[in-house]
């Protein structure tokens, strides 16, 4: 197996960065609503799912790149806010257990209902397949979706660090992840706060939606399960109280998987969840509160 | 007195489950099968309570143990000659070893509790998130390595000549054996200790009471009992790998916490009452007569069904429907007297 | 008429009542104060007030309009604002951002000095402006609750024991603060522990037991400490 890193390779390594890159902006979305609500939205990869069909939708109706990238982000903010009101608000108070089930009968309800509408084997990708298309870089050969994928995660991080710090909401959401009974003490509109959480969270899923669907050929109801399942566990893995420690946990589990499924084999390249969540359960052992926190955050019992 | 006080904790669910049983015998064979499937998932349900309603903390894999249970008992019983036809890869002494029904039974159960075992080993010194994101891993690397690992079994592939010896009566009895052991274990000072700590970790810990070992002592129990369930499941239908994930995990998961997670009757009511209706669901598309109507409903309903039901009585009665109690007979006037006066003061 | 009134306030957690039946009022200009033993309910009349705390029976008007059922947010909002107990600040959070947490209750139509005045009141913070506040002492720390309530500029300001945990000293310089913040015309509501000092700072003090009213003591009062104990014990 270690021979296997023999084989790395700049594409690789891009391919790496690339989804690592997408897996940090999942995390960002899931830590988001996790901070404002206390609450892990199991259903963020439904989410995913909705804009990936989205997307392909208006490939099949003829829309023009741009306006099938803006249908999907609309489809999946009108799904998230509806989440929130429907099922998240209504739950507020209960206890983290319960919580957690309940975002997992929504995860389970929406794929079946795609699966209703949409039938097992789902729709074909669309038009975007094109940027599976390798730019050639100094004789190497990077698929452009990899440098994409880089640029958009990296600029839309950039872009919330800069809400997060600069402007009065972002201030107002750092504050009621800390101790939102106090922040609203201080005249900190709760709704105002949740409300900016999960759209920007949505915003995040339908770019990780672009991002993901660009590199498969057909979109089925389970699309971005596998994905938010790992990233879930980068969060926890990496410290789902920080939200910096939750970002880079998402991010290094997805360049571990975009790592390793660039290098491992054929033969032994469908173990590789299994590989994956070997590492997860062995770091959670080591650092059960967290890889990249200082030690002494206290998880949130269930 | 205390005894037969809580007889009906016991009772209740044993009467339930036969009560299914012997409506199942008296419909007709097509509608039998989903009386078969209700049991079961009793059992598979009372086995994921034993660890969820006394020790608090949520396990996503069980289902690994279903899987490890139906797996083991599966390629145990195939008949020999079939087995080169339907499971070309499989190991040698697998193919060389066959075992009875009972038998199969009874090394599911044990596989189970031994994997069980090894996996509570490290993750039960977890709590709270991060044991529901590693008992989760469990799931995955469990139905990664069955799904593809040729020489223990099917495969890809659904099991198929596997003996059907899962009729009504194995089912029944399947599910009494997993009540009563449920039963019994709660009732015994370790089933206490746990529950304690289930309400109160720091209390309980100061008064001596080791959460890690009880933890342990139970996800194995449980563990045992989701093999025993899975080799019942085998020998029933014909399973496949993606069945024994994550779709079962939600189903069963929500059966516990929609009957009511913190008892034994929530956990069969859940099963009964939730796989009753997904039954009914699933039997209606192929339509099904209603009073005179006939009602025909796209495939998938079912699980659509279920999943508004589950959100749905998490917000309006997040204990469920129990609300975590077992069955007790109508209290006695003296016990109502004192609330009455300690509400006056 | 400008006045934060409790008009026969009842508070009840479940089957505990908190208050009953309490009456006072705040009105500019003066500080009221409310002193008592550990569970005599201050604690809980402040988040009533605040709308954080369950109110079963009278009422709470400010102005003369109920306040009532209000979320925590907006009474900030209406300006009144609330120290609470341990302080709260964020501690992973600068000084200043603390501070400019504070604005989210801001009326629009003042004048936006806030963030000064809150510096001017407490210099010290303008040393620890950019580091988190959480290296703060203390007493650093009360002071900075005490500027991050008044930057929204409030007409009422509400203090949950300020003087908890605090060496003398420094408590000399809370007190000094809100009398200060009294003579610039807020009214201030001062919940405390230290009797005393209480009597001796408010126009006038309600001493509270077993979620009632027992007495009503001037300054002058402050030296008579039979008076007091006799109060608390009632």
């Amino acid at each position: 197996m270690i021979l296997a890193f023999l084989n790395l390779t700049w594409p690789t390594f891009a391919s790496g960065l690339a989804l690592g890159g997408v897996y940090a902006l999942m995390a960002v979305g899931i830590g988001l609503v996790f901070g404002v609500l206390r609450l892990v939205n199991f259903a963020y990869g439904q989410l995913i799912m909705a804009g990936a069909f989205a997307l392909a939708f208006g490939s099949q109706w003829g829309f023009p790149n741009w306006a099938s990238i803006l249908f999907c982000f609309g489809v999946v903010l009108a799904l998230s806010v509806l989440m929130d009101w429907l099922v998240f608000r209504p739950l507020r108070g209960h206890s983290p257990a319960v919580m957690l089930v309940a975002t997992f009968a929504v995860a389970f309800l929406l794929q079946n209902i795609a699966l209703l509408a949409f039938g097992p084997l789902g729709k074909s990708a669309g038009a975007l397949a094109i940027l599976n298309a390798p730019w050639d870089i100094g004789g190497v050969f990077i698929k452009k979706i990899a440098v994409i994928s880089i640029v958009t995660a990296a600029g839309c991080l950039l872009i919330l660090q800069l809400l997060l710090t600069r402007t009065p909401l972002g201030l107002h959401m750092r504050a009621a992840a800390m101790d939102f009974r106090t922040a609203r003490l201080l005249g900190v509109r709760a709704n105002r706060v949740i409300s900016g959480a999960v759209i920007i969270s949505g915003l995040f899923a339908a770019v990780s939606a672009v991002m993901l669907s660009v590199q498969e050929l057909t979109v089925v109801p389970t699309f971005g399960t596998q994905d938010t399942i790992l990233v879930l566990a980068g969060v926890v893995l990496g410290g789902l109280t920080r939200p910096v420690a939750a970002t880079l946990g998402g991010f290094s589990i997805g360049f571990a998987n975009g790592i390793l499924g660039g290098v491992l084999p054929a033969d032994q390249s469908q173990y590789l969840p299994s590989l994956l969540f070997a590492m997860v359960i062995i770091v959670l052992l080591v650092r059960p509160d967290g890889l990249f926190t200082r030690g002494g955050s206290a998880v949130e019992r269930v | 007195m205390n005894l037969v006080r809580r007889a009906p904790e016991l009772l209740v669910p044993a009467l339930l489950i036969l009560g299914t049983a012997l409506l199942g015998l008296a419909v007709s064979s097509y509608l039998q099968a989903y009386f078969l499937d209700t049991l079961v998932k009793v059992s598979i349900v009372v086995a994921l309570y034993l660890f969820i309603g006394n020790s608090g903390v949520l396990s996503f894999g069980h289902i690994s143990f279903v899987a490890l249970g139906a797996w083991t008992a599966g390629v145990l019983t195939v008949p020999e000659d079939q087995k080169r036809v339907v499971m070309p890869g499989l190991a040698h002494f697998l193919v060389t070893t066959n075992v009875g029904n009972i038998v199969s039974l009874a090394l599911a159960a044990a596989l189970g509790g031994a994997f069980a075992f090894a996996v509570a080993l490290p993750l039960m010194r977890l709590s709270g998130l991060a044991a529901g994101i590693a008992t989760f891993a469990v799931l995955e690397i469990t139905n990664n390595m069955l799904t593809y690992e040729q020489r223990i079994g099917p495969g890809l592939n659904a099991f198929s000549s596997v003996p059907s010896t899962t009729g009504i009566w194995q089912a029944a009895i399947g599910a009494l054996i997993c009540v009563v052991l449920a039963y019994a274990y709660q009732r015994t000072r370790f089933g206490r200790m746990l529950r304690a700590t289930r309400e109160d970790p720091a209390a309980a810990a100061a008064t001596g009471i080791s959460i890690y070992r009880q933890r342990l002592l139970a996800f194995t129990l449980s563990g045992a009992l989701a093999g025993f369930a899975g080799g019942l499941y085998v020998h029933l239908q014909p399973l496949q790998a993606g069945g024994l994930h994550l779709d079962l995990t939600f189903i069963t998961l929500a059966m516990v916490v929609v009957g009511g997670a913190g008892s034994l009757l929530g956990a069969v009511v859940g099963a009964i009452a939730l796989n009753g209706i997904y039954s009914f669901f699933q039997a209606a598309t192929n339509g099904v007569d209603l009073f005179g109507w006939n009602l025909t409903v796209p495939s998938g309903t079912a699980e659509i069904v279920l999943g508004v039901l589950m959100v749905v009585v998490l917000i309006l009665r997040p204990d469920g429907i129990t609300g975590g109690r077992e069955f007790s007979l109508p209290r006695r006037r003296p016990v109502a007297d004192l609330e009455k006066a300690r509400a006056t003061t | 008429m400008t006045a934060l009134a409790v008009e026969k306030l009842s508070v009840r957690y479940g089957a505990v009542e908190a208050v009953r039946g309490l009456s006072l009022e705040v009105k500019p200009g003066e500080i009221v104060g409310l002193i008592g033993p550990n569970g005599a309910g201050k604690s809980s009349t402040l988040h009533a007030i605040m709308g954080a705390a369950p109110v079963t029976g009278g009422e709470v008007r400010l102005n003369g309009r109920s306040l009532v059922g209000r979320r925590p947010e907006d009474v900030a909002r209406r300006g009144v604002a609330l120290v609470p107990e341990g302080r709260r600040i964020f501690g992973e959070l600068t000084v200043d951002e603390n501070l400019r947490l504070g604005l989210a209750a801001r009326r629009a139509r003042r004048n936006g000095h806030g963030l000064g005045r809150a510096y001017d009141l407490f210099p010290m913070l303008r040393e620890f402006r950019s580091r988190q506040a959480g290296v703060l002492s203390g007493g650093q720390q009360q002071q900075l609750a005490i500027g991050r309530a008044l930057v929204a500029e409030p007409d009422f300001l509400l203090l949950d024991e300020p003087s908890l945990g605090l060496a003398p000293k420094i408590v000399d310089v809370v007190f000094e603060a809100l009398a200060k913040i009294r003579d610039a015309g807020l009214a201030v509501l001062l919940v405390e522990q230290r009797a005393q000092r209480t009597v001796a700072l408010a126009d006038r003090s309600h001493v509270l037991a077993n979620g009632e009213l027992r007495l009503t003591l001037g300054p002058q009062d402050a030296g008579d400490t039979d008076r007091l104990v006799a109060a608390y014990l009632a």
